[in-house]
């Protein structure tokens, strides 16, 4: 075997330890390699899989490979081409082909490719080709799983993860390992519909299968503040307080529901205390940071950055991409990646509304008893395309930004230069360059009449603070996710 | 010549799928049946559409075929404070909840999709444009969303043609056209219409005809 012949298995094992399972599953494992000459061939599915390459994963791939290559320059083409979806053993076959060899099953029932490993020789299934019916999920369900209220096909298993979501997972993870000890509370705050539900329970789900004994409850804020009342109207808050005080494990959804129930505030102070005393952990989400949520005592907000507080954001193309991949094969249903990337090219504000958005494709495939063409999906979802098309105005953008920092629309218009305005209204002067084909002179005219070089400085600032300030990165795809739903 | 006086032997008819003139709709028609039928990839469903596109009566026609199914009408009804988690569950007029509805239908959406229940809300736009709280928003939009297209004058002919057959007389293509020309054209008014016309057509012994609904008409007018 030549070097370039050993260079893909190298490139596959480095680059699943560098892009994490998903992404390397999605996008990685469907390539075949091909050595010609002095150079590596990969050969890909399609021209748009092939365009995503180029644009995402070349650079990582080049370098993955460089040691590899006389110069330590890699010289890999894309091409695409239709023997993806051939057989491909491990070792390489006489015309040199290279695949990514056939891994152990993850819970998706797809292969986790792994070059280093002698398993069995079963072809790796491009996104275009599901052959098989998926693995079913990791069910943790027992007569005792009952009441924990967790939904069992939450596991961490079957959660996507992106660059949106890499370091909440890795937080619930360690908390899953060590529940009372690593993080506690901790708190998983972002925008509607990302999946902070999936990932507490999967926490809880991970938890419940290591120690099936563990004592775990998930409950929605909203029916917590419901057993308020109704221990109130019972008078039974001992054994409110008895059964809330004993779990080793309680994950409470939407926190935010509290806001204006003092009662309620009260009763999960007293829970909260218990608990963390307790070495037993919390778990908590909402939609927003602590200190934002409004009509929440102070005593409470302080308690919650005891422990860990991380963000979900809105999920990236890629991700958006390989959510519905997924959730396609768990229907059996073979989803061509080109049209994968269309519904997420144009559903981008959350997960609800690209699932929706897959839904209605696969109904209509159903519906007209035809394969699920790019053609069939554009028709599928033209009155949600439509609806979605309504145009972002520099208005709205200046209304919401406001309405966000709670300070008045007429300050974006203002001469006013302290922090507390001057910042937001930098923040929707980039949201309007981003979102809107304004000039930057119409940029500066809608913003009090001012010159087009501070909407430029405007829109350096707000890039480079969203690379260095985490709470400000946040809020902006926060703002970005509710001007674009 | 005395007047034929109408002995009232109609049944108002409770609506149906079958009642339904589908035009543009018929995929969320079927998807109706899918959902009253219990597929689960049907279970949650939202429908959108301006006034008198049909949503209320689909919602009514589901419930007809559908057992135990709840329905409410936001605009005039309170959410049942409670639900069982396989129930199913029909809301129209979604835009009408209040602060607290909101919140009540938060949690019955949630208590429906854990519990294999099933829900169809309707409202007059896309749910991510529903001036709702955001997490219900993207609940209603989580399911199968369809818009519900107006009918085109065409399909509302045949739908004119189609009763008047059901009653026994034929409607002329001049007179349908005559009715959409001279009256508010969505199905519900011209059905109006044509029901009084029928009436007023078998007190005079006349076929309906154009000099017939322009009598109707301003008669209606006079009032």
């Amino acid at each position: 075997m030549s070097a370039l012949e050993n260079c893909w298995p190298h490139c596959l094992a480095e680059l699943e330890a560098r892009l994490g399972a998903d992404q390397f599953r999605i996008w990685i494992k469907p390539l075949v390699a091909e050595v010609a000459g002095d150079s590596l061939n990969l050969i890909v599915p399609n021209q748009i899989f092939l365009q995503f390459i180029r644009d995402r994963y070349l650079g990582v791939i080049e370098e993955s490979a460089s040691p590899f290559f006389a110069d330590g320059v890699a010289q890999i083409s894309l091409k695409v081409g239709s023997n993806v979806r051939k057989p491909s053993p491990v070792a390489a076959r006489p015309n040199g082909t290279l695949a990514a060899a056939a891994g152990p099953s993850n819970a998706y029932g797809a292969n986790v490719g792994n070059s280093n490993n002698n398993a069995s020789s079963v072809p790796a299934p491009s996104p275009r080709q599901h052959a098989a019916p998926p693995a079913p999920a990791i069910h943790v369900t027992s007569s005792h799983h009952e009441t924990t209220r967790l939904n069992p096909s939450f596991t961490f298993e079957t959660l996507v993860t992106g660059k949106a979501n890499q370091l909440a997972r890795a937080a619930a993870q360690q908390v899953s390992e060590n529940p009372g000890v690593s993080y506690n509370p901790l708190f998983v705050y972002g925008g509607v519909g990302l999946g902070k539900t999936h990932l507490i329970q999967a926490i809880g789900n991970a938890v419940h299968q290591r120690n099936p004994s563990a004592k775990i409850r998930y409950i929605h804020a909203e029916k917590y503040v419901a057993d308020v009342v109704k221990a109130y109207q019972h008078k039974a808050f001992d054994e409110f307080k008895r059964y809330y005080h004993s779990l080793d494990l309680l994950l409470i959804d939407d926190i935010q529901f509290f806001v204006g129930k003092d009662k309620t505030q009260e009763e999960f102070f007293y829970a909260f205390n218990a608990l963390v005393e307790g070495h037993k952990q919390i778990i908590i989400t909402s939609d927003r940071y602590p200190k934002e949520i409004d009509g929440l005592q102070d005593r409470l907000v302080s308690r919650f950055s005891w422990g860990l507080t991380v963000a979900i954001e809105p999920p990236e193309l890629e991700m958006r991409v390989a959510i519905l991949l997924l959730k396609a094969e768990r229907e059996n249903f073979k989803l061509d990646s080109t049209v994968a990337f269309f519904i997420a090219k144009h559903i981008r504000s959350n997960v609800r509304e690209l699932e929706g958005a897959l839904k209605r494709v696969l109904a209509y495939a159903r519906f007209t008893n035809q394969p699920l063409t790019l053609e069939a999906a554009k028709e599928a979802l033209r009155d949600i395309l439509a609806a979605g098309n309504r145009q972002i105005t520099v208005e709205n953008i200046q209304k919401t930004v406001a309405d966000f920092y709670k300070i008045k629309v007429a300050d974006m218009h203002s001469k006013k230069r302290t922090r507390d305005i001057a910042r937001p209204r930098q923040v929707a002067m980039a949201l309007t360059k981003e979102l809107t084909p304004m000039s930057l002179p119409a940029i500066g005219e809608a913003f009090g009449g001012r010159d087009h070089t501070t909407v430029l400085h405007a829109c350096r600032t707000i890039e480079s603070l969203r690379s260095s300030d985490g709470e400000l990165s946040h809020q902006y795809g926060v703002l970005l996710q509710m001007l674009r739903s | 010549m005395s007047q034929q006086l109408v002995l009232d032997l109609y049944l108002p008819q409770p609506p149906s799928v079958e009642g339904y003139v589908a035009g543009e709709n018929a995929e969320p028609l079927f998807m109706l049946g899918e959902w009253a039928s219990g597929e689960s990839y049907a279970s949650f469903m939202y429908l959108w559409g301006g006034p008198s596109v049909g949503k209320s009566h689909l919602l009514a026609a589901a419930r007809q075929r559908v057992p135990g199914a709840i329905l409410v009408d936001c605009a005039r009804q309170a959410l049942p404070l409670t639900i069982a988690p396989d129930a199913a569950l029909l809301v129209d007029n979604v835009e009408h909840l209040d602060f607290e509805a909101q919140i009540r239908l938060f949690d019955h959406f949630n208590t429906l999709r854990e519990g294999n229940g099933r829900l169809i809300a309707t409202g007059p736009v896309p749910p991510m444009q529903l001036e709702l709280r955001t997490d219900l928003t993207t609940r209603l939009g989580w399911g199968l969303v369809y818009q519900l297209k107006p009918l085109s004058d065409a399909d509302k002919l045949a739908a004119l043609r189609k009763q008047a057959r059901e009653w026994g007389f034929d409607l002329s293509t001049e007179a349908a056209e005559y009715l959409l020309r001279h009256t508010d054209r969505d199905l519900v008014s011209l059905q109006s219409v044509l029901t009084q016309a029928n009436r007023y057509a078998l007190s005079q012994k006349r076929p309906v005809t154009v000099p017939l609904l322009r009598e109707v008409l301003h008669a209606d007018r006079d009032f």
